[in-house]
């Protein structure tokens, strides 16, 4: 069980949600992310930057089915320090909203 | 523009935070629609491997047929197309899930079994109904299965 952490880089609000959805999974489509939360390509790529570059997301690229050019799917992935961090981060949300709960 | 350089939040914030996050897994779990003609692929795969019984010749001189590791190998092909046509790999699926894809390994074991004796009672025509089952069986399973990681993610 990990201890409460409030993590500034996790607690920007595109980024929490990112992590959110990919926390369950061990791998999430580019464009699922970006219809998911209802962001631009711009936008979703600026945050997973942010994130690759902490060491907590991975982006790995495959050959797209639905695509008959060049372009490939990017797969994006929590690393575990990704993972640690953002379960302790809930933890710490948890503690700050019991009050409200 | 979201501001890059958060600040503790307030309670009511951090719950609206938690409840967003639950909110987006829902959303997910609520998009993705089952590749119904991917899990009729897993059936055809299970159908195949049914049908194989057709040329084994039960008794003595019998010896497993082939086909298990060819349809070992499509299934995976296939498990592979799905992750690629939903866009989610899922790290874990829930526990209705892996009971479903082991009912779908019982009862393909068990109608490659019916299969056999089948063909040892001359029957070699009705396996056609067993591979017709398998086909029903795993295609339904598959999707029940696929169905539960799904509200598994939503659960989660």
């Amino acid at each position: 069980m990990p201890e409460a952490r409030f993590d500034e880089v996790i607690h920007a609000p595109v980024r929490l949600r990112i992590c959110g959805l990919l926390r369950r999974v061990d791998g999430m489509d580019f464009g699922v992310l970006r219809d998911t939360l209802s962001v631009t390509d711009a936008t979703l790529s600026k945050h997973l930057k942010t994130l690759t570059d902490a060491g907590y997301v991975t982006l790995k690229k495959s050959a797209s089915l639905a695509r008959s050019d060049a372009r490939r799917m990017t797969w994006v992935g929590l690393t575990a320090d990704g993972r640690s961090v953002f379960d302790a981060h809930i933890l710490a949300l948890r503690e700050i909203a019991g009050s409200v709960e | 523009m979201e501001n890059d350089s958060p600040i503790r939040p307030s309670a009511r914030e951090a719950a609206a935070s938690l409840d967003d996050l639950a909110a987006d897994r829902a959303a997910v779990a609520d998009a993705v629609r089952v590749p119904r003609g991917l899990m009729a692929a897993f059936g055809g795969v299970a159908a195949y491997w049914v049908a194989g019984a057709a040329s084994a010749t039960p008794g003595v001189n019998y010896e497993p047929p082939t086909t298990g590791w060819l349809a070992l190998v499509v299934a995976l092909v296939i498990a592979h197309l799905v992750h690629r046509e939903v866009g989610i790999r899922f790290r874990t699926m829930g526990a209705k899930a892996y009971g479903a894809l082991a009912a779908i390994v019982l009862s393909c074991l068990a109608l490659f079994s019916v299969s056999l004796g089948l063909v040892a009672s001359g029957l070699t025509w009705a396996v056609v109904l067993t591979s017709l089952a398998a086909f029903a069986l795993t295609t339904w399973l598959a999707g029940v299965a696929y169905r539960s990681a799904l509200e598994q993610l939503r659960r989660a």
